[in-house]
């Protein structure tokens, strides 16, 4: 039985070389906190870069094996987003971290596949790319933040890249950078992340279906990762909301419940009560595996979490850990 | 079957007095623009989004009649929440509103039960005013928003309050506002999100809060109860066990994981789905969840209380819990 993960970050070996010493990569530069731990930099925002994060792909390859994990569908470390950058920072930077990837999978190639980082700062630019990787180094799609610099996906500018992303068939993982919808309330308790993370994909799944971007983009393929958030759990209050917008007004042609089907998602929920609700509310072909490696919010042991879960058939647990990639990616 | 519900909104009658009369309430008046109606005021500008906003206790009662509600536990519409307002005058009206509730309670005794509102940018007089609910006029607790402006209820100076609570058997219910609250801050207005999405994340955000605070080990007898179901809090709560093994910032005030906490608060039923109320009963128990019913803002089928009953996957002492049972030894009544 294979397992493919589709939520697997990777902070790029160029960047390292770049910022040995104190080096700069496209303005980005690193430093280490009282601990030792090493720290990106990129102008005022901080992003911390746990161990794992420097390993080549030899070292993730064995870090692989251990878990059982076939193949990682390898997506940029999302610090690395460079929304709020001069464009040109992110398209080079964005370039260089993707280019690093297409080299990790014709080295290894059934063990990567790639989904790119876009410059979402300048649409065309960002079509631009998300066509170089899709058509020259044969990747499956790219990974975007739920919020370009305060803006959400459905936003009218946007719709030349849903389009181009529809017709590339390229899959478009959702995933945070940054600061999430709740650090603007709290940052305490690690809320930032735990609540906030599913809170910004809850928010991605009501803009796009609430925003018509499902109805203008029949074809579009998004996966949410950490479960969509709330969003399955939550879909009821999203139905009567959308009940209460005149009906002329309605971008969205069915209640949002309608859309649940439409969208993929990982499975990074933690309990199986919550992954089998999950499957019941959207559908078993509709759940991928992603672990989100090599962070300390990656679910541990993943490949047994999964085989050892009672509430799942047999069926099940293939469909999660590779069949459903298979297919949608063509891997 | 007996039916309590724990969540249905109030805006006094003692704010449409003033209107009919030309007067401004506590510096909020009355504006029509077209067919929209707005209470406007300090601040801000309130849809009034229901007639039934409007009833009289007689009004209301009618409609508990019809549905079959035996007793509504009534809370301020709210939108009203005087927080942000000059502390005189939200102690003023939190008092006048609190008087009027009491006044229900105690004209239809066995059908209204009330929730004071308190002015809690003030800790020492939101106690006081506690107190003065709780012993003078028997209202059963307060209900509470999900911030007190821009401060969250972790923060040190409110542990008095929740200690004055837990000493006075009082229930907090804590309810978010539909249109000021984390969507809305993100300038996300559109689609009506704010109220469709970001109530569901502003009350699993604050069980969450709630929890890693260490409020609940601090105050063990404390009576919490969030409305909606806590949001998406059980559906979220593995990832808070997780950050909690994971990272040191999420232990600094509790001992067990998150998960093993979200037992000690109560939870309203309006999750919007049976599989998302049996998900709620199977993580918390059918001891903590509760009819509310977010009276009159949602159109139950064929009422709250027979909504629950027609439910196939809720056993029959389940719905006797979160019908009544469990309201009833909460607030004794």
């Amino acid at each position: 039985m294979r397992s493919i993960d589709i939520h697997a970050h990777l902070t790029p070996q160029c960047f390292w070389r770049a910022t040995e010493g104190s080096g700069e990569w496209h303005t980005l530069k690193r430093q280490q906190d009282a601990r030792g731990r090493e720290i990106l930099v990129a102008g005022d925002r901080r992003g911390q870069l746990p161990p794992k994060s420097s390993w080549t792909p030899e070292q993730r390859l064995a870090d692989m094996d251990s878990l059982g994990v076939d193949m990682h569908v390898v997506s940029p470390y999302a610090g690395f987003y460079n929304y709020e950058m001069d464009v040109g920072i992110a398209a080079a930077t964005s370039r260089e971290s993707n280019d690093e990837i297409s080299q990790m999978m014709k080295s290894w190639p059934d063990r990567f596949a790639g989904l790119a980082t876009l410059p979402m700062q300048d649409v065309s630019a960002a079509v631009a790319e998300l066509e170089r990787v899709m058509v020259q180094l044969g990747f499956k799609g790219a990974m975007i933040d739920d919020k370009i610099n305060d803006k959400l996906l459905d936003e009218p500018e946007y719709m030349p890249f849903w389009k181009a992303a529809e017709q590339l068939g390229a899959v478009i993982l959702f995933h945070q950078g940054g600061d999430t919808i709740v650090d603007q309330r709290i940052k305490r308790y690690h809320l930032p992340n735990s609540v906030g993370n599913l809170a910004d994909r809850t928010l991605t799944f009501a803009s796009l279906v609430f925003g018509g971007v499902m109805d203008a983009c029949p074809d579009l393929r998004i996966c949410l990762s950490h479960g969509g958030g709330y969003a399955c759990y939550g879909v009821g209050r999203m139905d009567r909301g959308w009940q209460r917008i005149p009906e002329t007004d309605r971008l969205a042609a069915e209640p949002p419940s309608a859309y649940l089907d439409r969208f993929y998602y990982d499975c990074i929920v933690y309990t199986e009560q919550s992954l089998r609700y999950l499957i019941d509310a959207v559908g078993i072909d509709r759940v991928v595996f992603g672990t989100d490696w090599p962070y300390d919010m990656a679910q541990d042991w993943p490949v047994s979490w999964i085989l050892s879960m009672d509430s799942l058939t047999q069926e099940e647990k293939e469909a999660i850990l590779w069949k459903n990639l298979e297919g949608l990616l063509g891997l | 079957m007996r039916h309590i519900d724990v969540h249905t909104h109030l805006a006094p009658q003692s704010l449409w007095r003033a209107f009919q009369s030309g007067e401004d309430w506590h510096g909020m008046g009355y504006e029509a623009q077209g067919e929209a109606e707005f209470i406007v005021g300090n601040g801000k500008r309130i849809l009034i989004n229901s007639p039934k906003l409007r009833y009289t206790p007689e009004e209301r009662l009618a409609e508990m009649d019809e549905e079959g509600t035996d007793v509504q536990v009534v809370s301020i519409h709210t939108p009203l929440f005087p927080y942000h307002w000059d502390t005189g005058a939200a102690i003023q009206m939190s008092k006048e509103v609190n008087d009027e509730i009491a006044g229900m309670t105690k004209k239809w005794p066995g059908r209204f039960a009330g929730l004071a509102t308190l002015p809690v940018q003030d800790v020492g007089a939101s106690i006081e005013e506690l107190e003065r609910a709780v012993n003078v006029l028997g209202l059963k607790g307060a209900e509470l928003d999900m911030v007190a402006n821009s401060a969250n209820w972790d923060e040190p100076h409110f542990l008095p309050l929740f200690k004055a609570a837990e000493s006075l058997d009082a229930l907090l219910f804590f309810h978010p506002q539909p249109q000021d609250n984390m969507v809305a801050l993100g300038k996300t207005l559109k689609y009506g999100l704010p109220n469709s999405v970001g109530v569901v994340m502003e009350d699993a955000l604050l069980v969450a809060t709630l929890i890693y605070s260490g409020i609940l080990d601090e105050c063990p007898n404390l009576k919490v109860c969030i409305a909606h179901g806590g949001g998406g809090a059980c559906f979220g709560m593995g990832r808070l066990d997780h950050g909690w093994m994971v990272r040191s910032e999420a232990r600094v005030n509790i001992t067990r994981p998150p998960s093993a906490y979200q037992k000690q608060i109560y939870y309203d039923f309006l999750t919007s789905s049976e599989a998302g109320l049996r998900f709620l009963i199977d993580s918390v128990g059918a001891d903590r969840v509760v009819i509310g019913s977010d009276w009159p803002f949602v159109g139950w089928d064929p009422s709250p209380g027979g909504w629950l009953e027609g439910l196939q996957s809720l056993s029959q002492e389940e719905k006797e819990k979160i019908s009544w049972r469990n309201l009833e030894a909460l607030l004794g009544i």
